[in-house]
């Protein structure tokens, strides 16, 4: 009896391990001099505007990025490719509903979730990105600083969705990437022929401008929840 | 090509729903229902053709896709197919955000902010709602939306930026003018614009405030001209002062001590007098003509310093009391500045020196200062030169002939000159109560001031031709005459010798035959040299002129000797 009674609450220990490990270690903040200090309290409300504020920046730098490398790169009666909205973009974990009722249906939860899970996906092909880029003879400075830029805006945009995770799912997520590694694969091989490379970099600008909408379209749904449930709602 | 049945488009206007339609070209055989069908595609999840849901029932060759069928961020593939002939006419692919085309804004409105003080411009703040159909509240749409207005039947818009709020302020509009203000919304980060919403009209009368202005340009314009009269009296009462000011008189050249209206007038003796009493005159000569050095006059004598400069006698400057054109200083420079003449002599003022001029038959050129241990040949002492021992003829006619100069015979021992009486046109008759023994003929070239060669040699040969000769004159010729070349050196060896340099036999004539002793200076010229005329034929070229003993003399341009090539005239 003993033994089991042990056991049992060693096992309580480690299943709430998850629970201590999100209150134990709080996020780090960095105030303007760069040293670590307790962060300041945010509300709820003005964090999910921030994120929402991100998304949209990210959103429109997406979308410059795109026509930037569209003007230099692509001939011009490939532009009809764009409307094609990005037919080879990687295939998510879980499929992702298009129409907007669909869209309505979903739980502030899954809504959340999905936009981590964007986030997260983009995050190594944008630094694919970024060298690949670079490697081109005349890539515009505009078009490698606005690919930085994302970059780094997403790393923040994944914070703040994680802190609201938290916050209104009352959730500790351990992040974890894993999950994408195989999505890389498509962009890693490298393709001889120049015409292919130029089009599948056009393609994968594409495919982060729409997943990049996606973000956004989530969040600001979520933020129409929080603030007036009744109108957000199908009709 | 359009002649086939085509899409002709698709549009969305809330990114829900999205309507597609066809035309049937020329094909007149397709263009009843049903011939031609529309099928589409999803490439996410289905890969087989499916057929329009819903052609639209009022509207023709519309394919009307609910909010079911309306998925964002898939793409689309479309068809247009004739089933009984299994063609497929056109193909289109796209996503539904991209061809989303909102509806205009409503609810455009405008509102006062202000009026300028001038009653001419003011601002409006203009504002408008979105669309209903786009649900802008869920965020599902992101709009933005992009103002025009223009005058009123004007054909150009004004564009403002986009706007992504839903009110805009337009600035600086003009009263009394009416403007049509319009908006537009399109999504952001897309391109395609919605339609324009109604136009409105915006106007605010001008308010008739014209009392206000009045007053203040009639100040304006007072004050102006007030300014503008005071400025002209202003200049008008110190117009001379201003004329100072602003036009400074130039001034005029002008030489210490002389009156420029002189220089204008010409009165060159004045002038004369005036520039050789500058001190700048004076140090050049010196420096320029060693040889000038060399003439010592005797200045012992104090009746000489009564009496004006060696050249004044020479040329009987003095004697003739007319103003000449030729001023010279006083003694006691020993006539080295009167030796110079800066000025050149006017010719007929030259002439008029000569002795035969002035009437008085005393003004003989040569002169001869003499000491009194020296008999000369009876060119006055001194002063009188009246008591020209020379005996010219008195009355010469061609005075500007000849004899303008003297020939230095001697020296004194005191270093005073004696000059030989100088001849007449022809072979010098001197009426010499003195026989000179010593007949040193200088040959003096020089300027004016003082013997030519020619006239020297003149003075030399005197020749017995001339009738009436005295006894003593004749030996003259018969007495070696030498003419010497005059210059520095020669002077300074000659000047010991207390008898007259006599030679006995003439001495071979010198290389220049027909040169006469004496030359008429004719000119000085800026350089300080002497322009003589050529000899004339002169009968004074006395048969055994005595140029034998003349130093050898370079071959020189007829009349004219430099006081360098002086220096090269050595015996």
């Amino acid at each position: 009896m003993n033994r089991l009674k042990v056991l049992q609450a060693w096992l309580w220990c480690v299943s709430l391990w998850p629970c201590w490990l999100s209150h134990a270690v709080p996020l780090d903040c960095k105030d303007e001099t760069g040293s670590l200090t307790q962060c300041t309290s945010i509300s709820q409300e003005k964090l999910l505007d921030r994120v929402i504020q991100h998304a949209e920046l990210i959103y429109r730098v997406s979308e410059e990025s795109c026509t930037l490398f569209e003007d230099m790169f692509i001939p011009y009666p490939l532009h009809a490719l764009r409307n094609q909205g990005g037919n080879l973009c990687h295939t998510k974990p879980f499929p992702i509903p298009g129409s907007k009722s669909e869209i309505q249906q979903i739980s502030d939860k899954w809504l959340l979730h999905s936009v981590l899970m964007l986030v997260q996906s983009w995050m190594e092909p944008l630094i694919y990105l970024q060298t690949t880029l670079s490697r081109y003879d005349d890539a515009p400075d505009a078009l490698l600083n606005k690919t930085k830029w994302v970059s780094d805006k997403l790393l923040s945009l994944e914070q703040g969705v994680l802190v609201l995770i938290r916050k209104m799912l009352d959730e500790g997520i351990l992040t974890s990437s894993s999950i994408f590694e195989h999505t890389l694969t498509p962009y890693n091989e490298q393709s001889p022929e120049v015409l292919e490379s130029i089009l599948r970099d056009y393609n994968l600008l594409i495919c982060f401008k729409k997943d990049a909408h996606k973000m956004e379209t989530f969040l600001k749904l979520l933020k129409c929840r929080q603030s007036n449930k009744l109108s957000c709602l199908s009709y | 090509s359009f002649y086939r049945p085509h899409f002709t488009g698709c549009r969305s206007r809330e990114q829900e729903t999205f309507r597609c339609w066809w035309s049937a070209g020329i094909f007149q055989n397709l263009t009843e229902p049903g011939a031609l069908r529309v099928f589409y595609q999803t490439k996410n999840f289905l890969s087989e053709w499916q057929e329009c849901p819903d052609y639209t029932r009022t509207v023709k060759n519309e394919c009307y896709f609910n909010k079911t069928f309306t998925q964002i961020w898939t793409s689309y593939c479309i068809q247009l197919r004739s089933v009984r002939e299994n063609i497929t006419y056109d193909e289109a692919c796209f996503t539904v955000e991209n061809i989303v085309h909102p509806d205009p804004p409503i609810g455009l409105n405008w509102t006062l902010l202000n009026v300028s003080r001038s009653g001419l411009h003011f601002d409006v703040l203009v504002r408008w709602a979105p669309p209903p159909s786009a649900d802008v509240q869920m965020g599902w749409m992101s709009l933005v939306y992009q103002v025009q207005y223009r005058v009123r039947n004007n054909s150009h818009w004004e564009m403002l930026d986009l706007e992504s709020g839903t009110q805009q302020s337009i600035y600086g509009l003009h009263t009394d003018k009416e403007y049509e203000v319009r908006v537009r919304c399109k999504m952001s980060a897309f391109d395609n614009f919605g339609e324009f919403s109604d136009s409105i009209i915006v106007h605010v009368a001008q308010i008739p405030s014209k009392e206000s202005t009045f007053p203040t340009t009639l100040v304006l314009i007072f004050g102006v001209i007030g300014v503008v009269i005071l400025l002209v009296l202003l200049i008008f009462s110190q117009q001379q002062r201003l004329m100072v000011i602003f036009l400074p008189p130039i001034p005029a050249p002008k030489i210490k001590g002389i009156d420029p209206e002189l220089l204008k007038n010409g009165k060159l003796d004045q002038l004369n007098s005036l520039l050789s009493s500058q001190d700048m005159y004076k140090p050049d000569f010196y420096h320029e003509d060693p040889w000038v050095e060399f003439i010592q006059l005797d200045l012992d004598d104090p009746a000489e310093k009564n009496e004006s400069s060696d050249t004044q006698h020479l040329l009987g400057v003095s004697r003739s009391g007319s103003s000449h054109v030729l001023n010279f200083k006083s003694d006691d420079d020993s006539g080295r500045a009167s030796c110079y003449d800066p000025e050149i002599p006017n010719p007929e003022d030259l002439a008029s020196l000569l002795p035969g001029h002035s009437g008085r038959g005393d003004n003989h050129p040569l002169v001869s200062r003499s000491s009194s241990s020296i008999p000369d040949l009876g060119v006055q002492q001194t002063s009188e030169v009246e008591e020209t021992p020379i005996q010219t003829q008195p009355a010469v006619p061609s005075w500007v002939n000849m004899d303008f100069y003297a020939q230095v015979s001697d020296f004194t021992p005191a270093g005073g000159v004696v000059l030989s009486p100088g001849q007449l046109n022809s072979c010098p008759e001197k009426k010499k109560e003195e026989e000179n023994e010593k007949k040193i003929q200088f040959q003096l070239v020089s300027d004016g001031a003082y013997t030519s060669e020619n006239t020297a040699r003149q003075l030399s040969a005197s020749v017995p031709p001339s009738p009436g000769p005295e006894q003593g004159y004749q030996t003259f010729p018969t007495q070696a005459v030498e003419g010497n070349l005059w210059n520095g050196e020669y002077l300074v060896s000659t000047s010991d010798s207390q008898t007259p340099y006599l030679l006995p036999e003439a001495p071979p004539a010198p290389i220049l035959p027909p040169v006469s002793d004496y030359t008429v200076v004719q000119e000085v010229d800026a350089q300080h040299s002497l322009l003589l005329n050529p000899p004339s034929s002169q009968p004074a070229i006395c048969p055994h002129s005595p140029n034998k003993h003349l130093p050898a003399m370079p071959t020189m341009p007829m009349g004219y000797l430099t006081p360098d090539l002086l220096g090269n005239l050595t015996p």
